[in-house]
């Protein structure tokens, strides 16, 4: 999996590609926890994610967490397979996807 | 301190005698002496050749030189006595008038005098050069040649010497040398010196030539080339047996030493009695790779070392993952039929963890007489923190199921115990549900767990799209809704976690839920161990040779007609 990541003054966009799951989850929160600093707005651009795992649910659940201490978060781009995880698993509920 | 263990090392016969023979074992083809004196010698051959070379021509040289400076100084002398003026008398004199005989006398006094083998004046055929006339011509007495009498004709030796004569005649030079010292001439080696003798009018009339020879110059440098050869030779047995001592004390030795230690640490594996650097002091890189081995012998002791640990840690740890691993599985129901007295249902669950110990795992126990509770469940992550955090999901869920709660009251119950002392953000995916026995009907609640499979009597498995709340142990304070099912009897229901729908081959594919469902249907009608195991052997063809993944655990229920 590949993370690129964009600041802009507050507005941290992090473009992930490939598969998210237990071996590549901790990079994802290594990365996160790294940038939060300053951030008020935390966008997950998801559209070449291939796979989620619950490891990689587990790294989404956390940055929600932190972001609804210091601004907000979204997910853009979700592709369907990705969709249906978030539903099966209840993510739908508190995540904002656009 | 270390003098003290210097001689205490070299005071000991007994380690001396072990280190011979381990010498023996590892001793060298050829010793690394030879080939460092083979070098020199060869250096040395090499030097005395250019030095002969160089002394030879430098010898020759000089000494042609001093011998034609006397044999010039002499033609000059006997220019100086004698009459030009009167050369064409002597020429006209027939080698017989009183002068002519005076002249002769006085040129053979010199003759002798100055050690000259010849002294001669001729006058050559001045058409072509090719043939000389004598007008005069003496001898040394103690030569053995015979003197060439008044007016004798003979050819020009060669023609390097009819150029020269050409040239005295021609006014070109005043003076002319021939060394004919090769080997290839019949005579001895010798020089010519040669001077014209002029006439009034500056034209050259005659030539006087001094001949000496050089084989007392050959002796002189034959010797001297002996002699440094000799020097040569000397100097080269003096190196062969200097150097073999000095390489012999500051190399051979010390290196001994460490090839011995070597050896010694390869068979013996512990640190030596006396340290290497001690043995072996030189201030040299010899010193400096002492130095080294003795520290690398350090570390690979302190590696060894720490390594046994490592291993004996591993072998702790992984003697308590197998006594996990037998926890872990005696923590679920494993014994089937786990009610053997209940005939109006038959179940059947199997629970693969991808590592030692697992995330997933699946409960069910009868609350009542007529309620069984089933349990699917998924640990976000595998390993050991999974298998913790499953632990006591599993108990946290049991507790408040045998409580009498409904599932949505369990679920919602169970998040806000979990979410209060959740701080690594763990969670875990539970489909909840409740059979009554006596009417089928089943009510469930599913906190973002896989959708379960239905089986109504006689039809085939179909994935049941249930409501989904959010997983347990996520976000405080989220409710769970609950629905109900009517389960005709011959209904089944299989539950599963994302392992077995997620299990992936060597190419990244997905199982996915269609070939799940696929496999149920393979039989259908099969009791829940064999649907069970008709759905594992299909993912194990699916995934070949690829390592399991993720935990892979199923349950499968099956209500039985009544009749039955």
């Amino acid at each position: 999996m590949t993370i690129k990541s964009k600041k802009d003054t507050g507005k941290l966009t992090l473009t992930l590609t490939g598969r998210l799951d237990t071996s590549t989850a901790p990079n994802l929160e290594e990365t996160l926890k790294e940038s939060y600093d300053g951030v008020t707005e935390l966008v997950f651009d998801l559209e070449k994610l291939e796979y989620i795992s619950s490891a990689g649910l587990r790294a989404l659940l956390s940055a929600q967490k932190t972001m609804n201490k210091q601004g907000s978060m979204k997910v853009i781009n979700v592709g369907e397979e990705i969709m249906e995880i978030f539903e099966i698993t209840g993510f739908t509920e508190i995540l904002t996807i656009e | 301190m270390n003098e003290l263990n210097n001689i205490t090392a070299e005071g000991k016969p007994v380690e001396a005698n072990k280190n011979t023979t381990e010498r023996k074992k590892n001793k060298p083809k050829v010793s690394i002496i030879f080939k460092s004196i083979l070098g020199i010698v060869a250096l040395l051959i090499v030097f005395s050749i250019i030095v002969s070379i160089i002394g030879f021509r430098n010898f020759t040289g000089a000494l042609l030189e001093q011998y034609a400076d006397g044999a010039f100084r002499t033609a000059n002398t006997a220019i100086m006595e004698f009459d030009v003026s009167k050369i064409e008398d002597y020429a006209a004199s027939g080698g017989t008038t009183k002068e002519y005989l005076s002249a002769l006398e006085s040129m053979e006094l010199l003759c002798n005098s100055s050690g000259s083998t010849f002294i001669y004046v001729i006058r050559p055929d001045r058409s072509d050069y090719k043939h000389i006339t004598f007008l005069f011509s003496t001898i040394n007495k103690n030569s053995d040649y015979t003197r060439y009498e008044f007016g004798f004709v003979r050819d020009t030796t060669n023609e390097d010497y009819m150029e020269k004569y050409r040239r005295l005649y021609e006014g070109e030079s005043d003076q002319e040398l021939v060394i004919r010292d090769k080997g290839y001439i019949e005579t001895d080696p010798h020089i010519t010196a040669m001077v014209p003798i002029k006439d009034a009018g500056g034209k050259t009339a005659a030539i006087l030539c001094v001949q000496r020879q050089m084989d007392n110059m050959v002796h002189v440098r034959n010797t001297y080339i002996g002699k440094i050869l000799f020097v040569m030779i000397a100097l080269m047995i003096l190196v062969i047996i200097v150097q073999s001592i000095y390489l012999h004390h500051v190399f051979l030795r010390p290196v001994t030493k460490i090839t011995e230690e070597a050896s010694r640490f390869s068979h013996e594996n512990d640190l030596p009695e006396q340290k290497l650097s001690d043995a072996v002091r030189n201030n040299d890189e010899i010193g400096v790779l002492a130095c080294s081995i003795d520290h690398m012998e350090e570390r690979i002791i302190k590696y060894v070392d720490d390594l046994t640990k490592v291993t004996a840690e591993k072998e702790r740890i992984s003697t308590e993952l197998n006594l996990a691993t037998k926890i872990q599985a005696s923590m679920l129901p494993s014994i089937f039929p786990p009610f053997p007295n209940r005939t109006e249902f038959d179940i059947y669950a199997s629970m693969d963890p991808a590592k030692e110990v697992g995330g997933d795992f699946y409960d069910f126990f009868l609350v009542d007489d007529d309620h069984l509770c089933l349990v699917m469940a998924d640990v976000s992550g595998k390993g050991v923190p999974a298998a913790l955090f499953m632990m006591a999901s599993k108990i946290i869920l049991a507790n408040y199921a045998k409580m009498g709660k409904s599932p949505s009251e369990i679920l919602t119950a169970a998040n806000a115990t979990i979410c209060s002392s959740n701080r690594e953000d763990m969670f875990v995916t539970v489909w909840l549900g409740i059979l009554e026995i006596s009417t089928g009907r089943l009510t469930a609640a599913n906190a973002g767990h896989e959708y379960p499979v239905l089986m109504k009597p006689d039809g085939k498995f179909e994935l049941y799209k249930d409501k989904h709340g959010f997983v347990i142990g996520g976000m405080a304070g989220m409710k769970y809704k609950e629905y109900t099912i009517d389960m005709k009897p011959g209904s089944k229901l299989f539950l599963y976690t994302d392992g077995v729908s997620e299990a992936t081959d060597s190419e990244n594919q997905l199982f996915g839920t269609e070939r799940m469902i696929a496999a149920l249907n393979q039989k259908s009608d099969g009791s829940p161990q064999e649907i069970l195991q008709n759905v594992r052997s299909s993912i194990d063809t699916f995934v070949k040779n690829a390592e399991q993944f993720d935990d892979l655990t199923m349950l499968c229920l099956e209500l039985k007609e009544k009749d039955k």
